[in-house]
């Protein structure tokens, strides 16, 4: 049936009631039918990690097996310093307290120990993690690139008071940002660590460093060289990081496949992780030697630290010898697009 | 056929020991059934709905019934203030009682904790005790959403009981006992498949009784006593920790219980290929094995229609139940009478002798004749029904209406 | 006929199929239901004042928990309105991705709902986790696209937060290869259930002038064979381009909604194929780069926008005073608005209808209570 209005025509359709159909059963057989056939499907273990499938069993057994969180995947803000000096992002600018919808960032910044001027870092930085809505609104509007989104949702926690989170507790190495957001990252490192420098100047003293040094892992601003990865993000609970798109319990081959296709998106996506210098390469790169490029810092955490930093998502469950295979294929691959 | 070992120590003391042991055995075997049950229950259905379900206290899950029975156990008991205290406390005793009491003539395999003579009579005797308890659930409990499903329960009760026992008059025919144990030992010929079921009177008894068992073993679509996304829990609703896990008990226990007397009235008990032959002990073994595959798979068939249809209404029950279940399953009476005769009449009816040969258990003439009749009366019987009971609403005259005949 | 003494049994707030927290007074002879009073507000949050005290942009999130089932439609509705009050320009690539975010909503809705239903006639789970399979996978790309599952917060003015990349897109692609088998093992499994039949035919009528009069939207209303949807009636974003049919009911019961709902999942999968056909050829980014997003003070007017939500019509009006927030701000919210229709659908049936009308409904209290 077409009904002609002054906006066009539309086409309806009468839903078909089965009316005149007999039902003698064969409708509750039909059911049957269908749910034995999924029940024979599941009981052999069928899994159904494919977006396409439709059949086996689809859940995850989490704790041990996880999902793996997509680089945009927001859960509550952090804060980012410098892993190579230690220098916080975060300029006090006010703009996160200002956008945020619940109103739950309350920053006071940092004063000049002579003058008493204002100079551009946070003295403290409080968050309300049981009030804020993970709307992204702060790390969107940050223009410093200071405030991002974790991906650690593991903060069911007993002690109401310890969720308003005070700066040394939200700030994070840029390397762990960068383990678990590479490509989003990577499209604003170098705007935001020239803005660092630009701020750096303007910063007396150890300002803007000394909430790093709380940090676990790093003995003193001095030494900012024992920040690695994986020494950021040591302390932290285990977190998959965002290598795989699917799941843990997907084959050997079919985690390659994916590989590959991760690996050309990310090229398409405007520029690998890999390209372009990085201030803490250098650092890094002499403090654990052996290691691959820090670029490459999801795989090489997971095969120098087992598992403490941060690890490519399917790594975690696998055996030693699998892991050596994934990375072998890795690194084909890589060489394949000619790196 | 065996009978549970008597030592003959001295006649009373031994009366009383084997007595012991049995009931013990029963109790004990009827709730690790039942725990059994739940956890196989919770997995299949996962496995229809692409989950996996509990798996992780104990191999596969299997322990998880422990762990909750633990849980119930050591939760408060709570009363409500204004509830009728012993009504209230009385309610689950009366609803395990009377699965318990079933128990006490259910047949496992070849194996009969006592040997009833109206054994089948019994059991339904004692189910039906169900009601009372659950009614006493739902008045003792002073809630509304309680009260609805102890009258529920009782509205239920009054339509399910009579096709249900209807249901069984043909395989009472069939072997002219109410003992369980002879009606078992009756399906053991041809080479352990004299299955009940293989017959189409048998065959339309067995599933009028399956649906039927549904309705009394308060399974889905007949879960009407304690819908819970309607009534909460139905008579359930006011009882929590153990009183609650005992009605829980009772209801898988009861489940337990039809699908051991479905496999012992229609799909032959413990018979089964090679159980005679075997001799008493691996015979008594084999057919363990036999009644329990049997029993599961039809607790299996339970799981998947719980896995696929929704709930029916309670009057939709009743008047399934009256306008439907009812009048196939008295053709059915009537058309076992007629395989009765078609097959067994020897001299009372001598026109069959001469038109079929002498019956016996090897004069396939007789059987096929039999088959072939009561199919076609079964099959007519199904039709003219489905035909009665497809009048819509609206076909119905005013006059019709007037009188309450549009439900 | 027999009277006896009639029951007045408290449905919710705490029950297990009031799809929240909502309580109807129902009074009962026996099991048919005499009267129905719904009453609601356990969930209100004021949402409508708050959106009179933030700024345009901080209210989005706050869309999301509305109808927390179809935060991406709900923030495409608020985005509208803003954008016709402040008469942004929307590029045509924003306009095709936000489409393609509402119809993965509406399967989604839709999936889940009709589980839920039947979850409320007493189907146990079976078919509602098979919908919850779909929806998860739709969730994850909302997740990779937005960041979040549920609480999308996608839509800004003028566009969205971000642009979809290849891979989403493969990846819908490959989610539309699985949804046809979803849809034809859903209705193998329960629409010709013989049970279903007899729950849902004939059960919460709502007949075509009442429907009209109650101003109910959405399935609610095609099922009473009304052939309305916004997406036809005022064709927003670019449904103008796609070719889709309006599946009407013809009796107005719970079966016609139960069937609309399926077939518009269908409806939904043959716009997501047209808009993933179109969309490499849309123009412009994924949003209007001149836009304040932060700032954005709209001229002194009014607007009123709405969209087809999986729920009904959603609306969406704004007063401006010319300031940083709106002066006034109303939602209509259709979860809200089929509800009353509800006592009226109910009377005469037994109370285990009354749960059955209530899912056939669809609310999500969220967007009732506000």
């Amino acid at each position: 049936m077409t009904l002609s209005t002054r906006k066009g025509t539309v086409n309806i359709v009468e839903v078909n009631r089965h009316d005149n159909n007999i039902h003698a059963g064969q409708g509750t057989l039909k059911g049957l039918d269908i749910v034995f056939r999924k029940f024979r499907k599941a009981l052999f273990g069928k899994a159904n990690t494919e977006r396409d499938d439709t059949e086996g069993q689809f859940n995850v057994q989490y704790p041990e097996e996880r999902l793996v969180l997509a680089e945009a995947y927001r859960n509550m803000p952090i804060l980012l310093y410098d892993d190579a000096t230690g220098q916080e992002l975060c300029t006090s600018c006010f703009q996160c307290e200002r956008v945020c919808p619940p109103q739950v960032i309350h920053i006071t910044q940092a004063k000049h120990p002579e003058t008493g001027k204002p100079v551009p870092a946070a003295a403290e930085f409080v968050l309300e993690y049981d009030t804020c809505m993970s709307c992204g609104y702060c790390a969107e509007v940050c223009p410093f690139d200071a405030i991002k989104m974790d991906h650690d949702f593991e903060l069911s926690t007993a002690d109401h008071p310890a969720l308003d989170v005070h700066y040394t507790h939200l700030l994070r190495p840029v390397s762990y940002y960068e383990a678990i957001a590479p490509t989003m990252w990577a499209e604003v490192r170098d705007a935001a660590l020239k803005k660092l420098q630009n701020n750096i100047k303007r910063r007396p003293g150890n300002i803007g460093v000394d909430h790093g040094q709380k940090i676990a892992g790093k003995s003193s601003a001095a030494a900012p060289k024992a920040a690695t990865p994986a020494a950021g993000a040591a302390g932290r609970k285990q977190y998959t990081g965002p290598i795989a798109k699917v799941g843990t319990s997907m084959s050997e081959d079919k985690l390659a496949r994916l590989m590959a296709i991760r690996e050309a998106n990310t090229g398409k996506r405007g520029g690998p992780p890999e390209s372009g210098a990085h201030a803490i390469e250098a650092d890094v790169a002499t403090n654990a030697a052996g290691q691959v490029a820090p670029s490459d810092q999801a795989t090489s955490g997971s095969a120098a630290s087992k598992a403490t930093g941060p690890v490519a998502a399917p790594g975690k469950n696998m055996s030693e010898d699998k892991l050596a295979r994934l990375m072998a294929i890795r690194e084909a691959n890589k060489a394949k697009q000619g790196e | 056929m065996t009978y549970w070992p008597v030592i003959a120590v001295d006649a009373w003391i031994g009366l009383v020991l084997v007595s012991i042991i049995k009931v013990t055995l029963i109790l004990v075997g009827g709730s690790l059934g039942m725990m059994f049950l739940t956890w196989y229950e919770r997995r299949a259905i996962a496995y229809m709905q692409d989950r996996r379900g509990p798996n992780r206290v104990g191999p596969q899950g299997l322990l998880q019934p422990v762990s909750e029975a633990i849980k119930t156990m050591t939760k408060e008991d709570i009363t409500p203030l204004d509830a009728d205290r012993v009504v209230h406390f009385l309610a689950p005793v009366v609803m395990l009682g009377a699965t318990v009491l079933a128990f006490a003539v259910i047949p496992w395999g070849n194996l009969f904790p006592s040997s009833l003579r109206v054994g089948v009579l019994f059991i339904f005797a004692v189910t039906g005790l169900h009601t009372v308890g659950m009614l006493m659930a739902g008045w003792g409990s002073n809630n509304k959403f309680a009260l609805l499903g102890g009258m529920r329960g009782v509205a239920q009760m009054v339509s399910y009981e009579i096709p249900l026992l209807m249901a069984l008059l043909p395989i009472i025919l069939l072997s002219g006992s109410l003992s369980l144990t002879d009606i078992v030992t009756r399906q053991g010929d041809w080479y352990g498949f004299g299955w009940y079921v293989f017959s189409p009177v048998g065959l339309t008894a067995f599933i009028t009784f399956f649906i039927a068992a549904l309705a009394e073993g308060e399974r889905t679509p007949f879960d009407i006593p304690e819908a819970d996304s309607e009534i909460v829990a139905g008579y359930l609703t006011e009882y929590g920790g153990m009183k609650f896990a005992v009605f829980y008990l009772s209801n898988y226990m009861t489940n337990l219980a039809l699908c051991f007397i479905m496999a012992s009235l229609f799909l032959g008990g413990g018979n089964g290929p090679g159980v005679t032959a075997l001799g008493t002990v691996l015979g008594g073994l084999l057919s363990l094995v036999y009644f329990f595959i049997k029993a599961l798979a039809l607790f299996f068939l339970m799981v998947l229609i719980r896995g696929t249809v929704p709930r029916l209404r309670v009057d939709q029950l009743m008047g399934f139940a009256w306008k439907f279940l009812l009048p196939i399953v008295l053709v059915n009476v009537f058309s076992t009478a007629i395989w009765v005769a078609i097959t067994r009449w020897g001299p009372q009816a001598q026109i069959f002798t001469d038109w079929f040969g002498e019956p016996a258990s090897d004069n396939y003439l007789r059987y096929g004749v039999a088959i072939v009749v009561t199919l076609i009366i079964n099959l007519l019987a199904v039709y003219a029904v489905m035909r009665i009971n497809r009048r819509q609403p609206s076909d119905l005259t005013e006059e019709e209406i007037a009188l309450g005949l549009a439900g | 006929m027999l009277k006896t003494e009639e029951l007045q049994v408290n449905i919710g707030p705490q029950h297990p199929s009031t799809h929240g927290v909502f309580r109807m007074l129902v009074t009962v002879d026996g099991e048919t239901l005499v009267d129905l009073k719904p009453v609601f507000g356990y969930l209100h949050r004021n949402h409508e004042q708050l959106g009179e005290v933030n700024s345009y942009l901080q209210n989005m999130p706050f869309t999301d928990r509305l109808d927390y089932f179809n935060s991406m439609v709900n923030n495409h509705a608020y985005a509208r309105a803003v954008e016709q009050l402040a008469g942004i320009e929307v590029p045509e690539r924003a306009q095709y991705i936000r489409v393609i975010m509402d119809e993965l909503s509406r399967i989604l809705n839709h999936a889940s709902a009709l589980g839920f239903l039947l979850g409320d006639m007493g189907a146990w789970q079976t078919s509602l986790l098979w919908g919850l399979r779909e929806r998860e996978k739709i969730l994850d790309l909302f997740e990779y696209v937005s960041g979040a599952r549920m609480m999308c917060n996608y839509s800004r003015f003028g566009g969205v937060a971000r642009d979809i990349d290849d891979y989403f897109i493969s990846e819908v692609k490959k989610l539309m290869q699985g949804l046809p088998r979803y849809f034809d093992e859903f209705e193998r499994l329960l629409v010709e259930n013989e049970i279903l039949l007899v729950r849902a035919k004939g059960v919460g009528v709502l007949p075509k002038e009442l429907a009209l009069s109650y101003s109910v939207t959405g399935p609610l209303l095609r099922g009473s064979g009304v052939p309305y949807d916004v997406r036809k009636a005022e064709p927003y974003a670019v449904y103008d381009r796609f070719d889709f049919d309006i599946p009407v009911g013809t009796v107005g019961d719970v079966y016609d909604r139960f069937l609309v709902r399926v077939e518009e999942m269908r409806q939904s999968y043959r716009i997501l194929e047209q808009a993933l056909q179109q969309m490499p050829e849309a123009e412009g980014g994924h949003i209007n780069p001149k836009v304040k997003q932060q700032s954005l003070k709209p001229p002194v007017g009014e607007s009123y926008a709405r969209v087809e939500s999986p729920k009904g019509e959603l609306g969406f009006y704004l007063v401006s005073d010319g300031s940083g927030s709106a002066y006034r701000y109303k939602v209509r919210a259709p979860s809200f608005i089929n509800l009353s229709a509800l006592a009226d659908m109910c009377k005469g049936y037994k109370i285990a209808d009354v749960v059955v009308i209530l899912g056939s409904i669809d609310i999500v209290m969220g967007e009732v209570d506000r």
